[in-house]
């Protein structure tokens, strides 16, 4: 039987990218190249958040994974189970248990705390991509702190949505100095970045860059004056949950076609309805 | 008439070829002038070379807009960038490659005002608007994408992105060749009444002596990389005094 380097990557490969994390938490935002490696996933299944998490994962870690908000969708599962044979942590779906978080398109509903590490998998590192769709003119623009060109987005937006924040992936401002993607997470968790005690990694295994924001970091989502940033939520109340303040998801319940809310984040949603079950 | 940019000595080297030979110029406030030459003269190369989008092997150029007088080659790279979308401006060819054929008309003459800091939406898109309507484009127009604009309809809407924010000075390289005519006299008209009713200088390149007579008030003629005739328009086109201006003349106005 093959056997495995813990975590799956050898040590020399973590340390090399812990390098490039250190690197990545000294200037908030900042994106750094690393040596990304051949994963046993294709791109586009979070090979870049695996790496990072496997880099900073230890023995007595709690992991949790989440996709679209839910710990059982074949992805997070997949993720989930691979961390599980080759480091022999426990998995959790709790988010208060929990010591790392990888994610894709959320950040949980519970708040996370200094004591916790959020690890996102990230498609495109590059917020001014569509815009400088030259790599060494976007560096210059991030060399100099020349973000203009990035309300052009923001501008179409408003025209053609009539607000400001696009659903997802909205960029923001990191530490007042470094635009930033915040990754394909909806613009209702962008606020939740903001001054967040945890950790922040990012990695993007395609595009072979990592970057971080430091705990307590400023997160600021553009906006214009006369449009301030608004992070969209569904109006609704979570059908299974009651609840009014998370990010919800637009379910069709039957054959009729009735359509119900339901939290995204499934274990916020469930930690809710077990509450209520104890104290009727 | 006051200075307002003023290059001495320029000189730039390509492989075995000196596309700019020592070359000197001045361009006072308000004032258009012509760069003609035939192909390969260097035009583009000193115009693109004024504008600070590449640099000269050799020679200063220094404007005195603005507050105080500024040596190009001692900006910084922040700097010249804040000049060259504030107080300057440049008009290519190629109005297709220059705009964003994904961002609506508005987003396009706003993204210069944005770049300049401008953070209230309702303020340039107003900006946009009204100058949609100045270069009869028309504001009801603003959202849409420029994809389908025709040739004339793409360089008016460079030239309203460019001059939104009042610029001092716009470089403009052969802004209607590639025009249908009937397109390009439009087009012509348009530069013409805004730099006249803006005070805007402006270096215009063409190898069209017609273009140069009907905006310039003086004309520079290139040979080789260098300058070898200038003075008022007129002057240069009726009555030329080196040889290859003479040339030019009578090959491409005959009168
Ligand atoms: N990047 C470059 N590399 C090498 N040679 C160049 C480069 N740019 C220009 N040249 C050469 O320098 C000379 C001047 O070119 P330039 O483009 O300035 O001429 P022009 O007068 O604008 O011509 P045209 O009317 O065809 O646009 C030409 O011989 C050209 O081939
Ligand atoms: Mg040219």
């Amino acid at each position: 039987m093959i056997s495995y380097n813990f975590a799956y990557l050898d040590e020399q490969t973590k340390r090399s990218i812990r390098r490039a994390l250190l690197k990545a938490v000294a200037v908030p935002g900042w994106q750094i190249p690393f040596g990304s490696r051949e994963m046993p996933l294709p791109y586009g299944w979070g090979t870049g958040g695996i790496q990072v998490t496997a880099s900073v994962i230890g023995e007595t870690d709690r992991l949790k994974v989440i996709d679209q908000g839910a710990d059982d969708t074949t992805n997070a599962v997949a993720i989930a189970s691979f961390f599980k044979r080759m480091t022999g942590v426990d998995i959790t779906t709790r988010t208060a248990d929990a010591t790392i978080i990888q994610t894709r398109h959320r950040i949980p509903e519970h708040p996370l705390t200094e004591n916790q590490i959020i690890v996102y998998q990230v498609p495109q590192p590059e917020p001014l991509w569509r815009l400088i769709p030259e790599r060494p003119v976007a560096m210059r623009a991030h060399a100099l702190g020349d973000y203009g060109t990035m309300y052009v987005k923001l501008y179409e937006d408003i025209t053609r949505f009539g607000r400001v924040a696009s659903a997802y992936e909205h960029p923001v401002m990191v530490g007042d100095r470094v635009l930033m993607s915040p990754s394909p997470i909806p613009a209702f968790d962008n606020p939740k970045m903001d001054r967040m005690p945890a950790l922040q990694l990012f990695g993007a295994g395609r595009e072979r860059r990592l970057y971080a924001v430091p705990p307590y970091t400023s997160v600021r989502s553009l906006d214009f004056s006369d449009h301030p940033f608004h992070p969209g939520r569904a109006d609704g109340t979570c059908t299974l949950c009651g609840s009014t303040t998370s990010y919800l998801d637009e379910i069709i319940m039957d054959d009729q076609g009735t359509r119900r809310f339901v939290c995204s984040d499934t274990d916020y949603c469930s930690e809710r309805q077990d509450a209520k079950e104890v104290t009727p | 008439m006051s200075i307002l940019l003023q290059a001495t000595g320029l000189n730039k080297r390509f492989q075995n070829i000196d596309a700019l030979d020592n070359v000197s110029l001045t361009v006072s406030r308000r004032e258009i002038l012509a760069v003609v030459g035939e192909s390969g003269s260097g035009k583009s190369t000193l115009l693109a070379t004024l504008a600070g989008l590449q640099t000269a092997d050799a020679g200063r150029i220094t404007y005195y807009g603005g507050d105080r007088p500024w040596d190009i080659g001692d900006m910084d790279e922040m700097q010249l960038r804040r000049l060259q979308r504030t107080q300057w401006g440049f008009i290519h060819q190629n109005a297709r490659a220059a705009l964003r054929l994904d961002v609506s008309a508005g987003g396009n003459i706003g993204e210069r005002l944005m770049m300049n800091g401008a953070r209230n939406y309702g303020d340039i898109r107003e900006t946009a608007a009204r100058w949609l309507d100045e270069v009869e484009i028309g504001r009801e127009r603003i959202d849409e994408m420029p994809l389908n604009f025709s040739g004339g309809m793409l360089q008016r809407l460079q030239i309203a992105a460019t001059l939104v924010t009042s610029p001092e000075l716009v470089f403009m390289d052969e802004p209607t060749t590639g025009l249908d005519v009937s397109v390009q006299a439009r087009v012509l008209d348009l530069i013409r009444n805004l730099v006249h009713k803006l005070d805007v200088a402006t270096i215009i390149v063409t190898h069209d002596l017609g273009v140069a007579r009907l905006l310039a008030d003086r004309t520079v003629v290139m040979q080789g990389g260098a300058i070898v005739e200038h003075g008022l328009t007129d002057q240069v086109l009726d009555d030329p005094q080196h040889p290859y201006t003479q040339l030019l003349v009578s090959s491409v106005l005959p009168s």
